[in-house]
């Protein structure tokens, strides 16, 4: 399904998402085919688990509907607000994995045991979620935005709504925890040791 | 655990591969959120707005309000019309108790007296 972009392709989301609430039924499509592809990434690669990725993004997506009546346009960015949202998300239900070992995370329904290299990728993937939930909440956050999402530090500290220094602190702490945690499964994920 | 530089090399590969990882957008997800959409703007247009009434309603902060405005007014009526002994006494410290002064009862009774004795 490629939603058509109509006459919105150039308009910010603000001004989209304001002509949303004005019931402009166009202004749902153009949002979600801008929108929901990042929404899904970004949990995926917090999450490494398809379901619950998705399960998330259409969260998030929700959550803006609803909130489209009282936007501001001048108070902050969709984009800005949605990677707020699908972080929390996420670390929600990283908090709730904690405690469970990786061996009890059940298999990706779309996995293809016949490709060994898809299998390493996948574990990997499952490994740094795990490392991930393992972190306290806002480190967590501050490194999948930092290093999964590739976003700049003042990027961040707008989304998280805190200053750059504690962006700095937290990525550099959440980053050191989590080569200490996956540093005891470097073999077993296929990385060599030397 | 001390790193070096080495050591954790392995985890920007990590990161890298976390960052590549483009999933596309299943269809089903995509009719979801739209279906999500439609009826999240159903209910926003056909919410009733709000009339004048409802506007104070709202202002004052709603009906519990309504409910104690109306016993104040009721309270206020039956004080005026039958005042509780204890009240009348605490109005009469405040302002004072009405006296009624006869300025000819004792001037009736002397031309009275005058009367008989002439």
């Amino acid at each position: 399904m490629t939603p058509s972009t109509g006459n919105w392709s150039d308009a910010p989301d603000g001004v989209i998402l304001l002509a949303y609430s004005r019931g402009d039924v166009e202004a749902a499509r153009v949002l979600s085919a801008r929108l929901l592809p990042r929404a899904l990434a970004q949990a995926t690669r917090m999450l490494a688990d398809q379901a619950e990725a998705e399960d998330v993004a259409q969260e998030a997506m929700m959550r803006l509907w609803k909130i489209a009546p009282d936007w501001r346009q001048d108070e902050a960015q969709v984009s800005t607000w949605l990677f707020r949202v699908i972080a929390n998300l996420c670390t929600d239900r990283l908090r709730k994995r904690r405690g469970v070992s990786l061996d009890q995370i059940a298999e990706p329904v779309d996995l293809q045991p016949s490709v060994p290299a898809q299998m390493q990728e996948t574990m990997r993937m499952q490994a740094l979620s795990a490392a991930l939930a393992a972190l306290p909440d806002r480190q967590a956050q501050a490194v999948a935005l930092r290093h999964l999402e590739g976003l700049s530090n003042p990027q961040i500290a707008r989304i998280m709504d805190i200053s750059i220094r504690s962006v700095e602190s937290l990525t550099a702490r959440g980053k050191r925890a989590l080569a200490e945690i996956l540093g005891k499964q470097k073999s077993a994920l296929g990385y060599d040791d030397d | 655990m001390m790193m070096t530089k080495s050591d954790d090399s392995f985890l920007d590969d990590l990161f890298d591969a976390a960052q590549a990882q483009a999933p596309v957008v299943p269809d089903d997800l995509m009719a979801r959120v739209l279906i999500d959409a439609q009826r999240a703007q159903a209910v926003q247009i056909t919410a009733p707005k709000l009339s004048l009434f409802a506007g104070f309603l709202d202002m004052i902060g709603g009906w519990p309000s309504v409910g104690g405005l109306a016993m104040a007014g009721v309270a206020g009526l039956w004080f005026g019309v039958a005042p509780p002994q204890a009240l009348s006494i605490w109005t009469a410290e405040l302002i004072g108790t009405p006296v009624t002064v006869d300025l000819f009862g004792d001037t009736n009774a002397y031309f009275t007296e005058a009367l008989i004795d002439g």
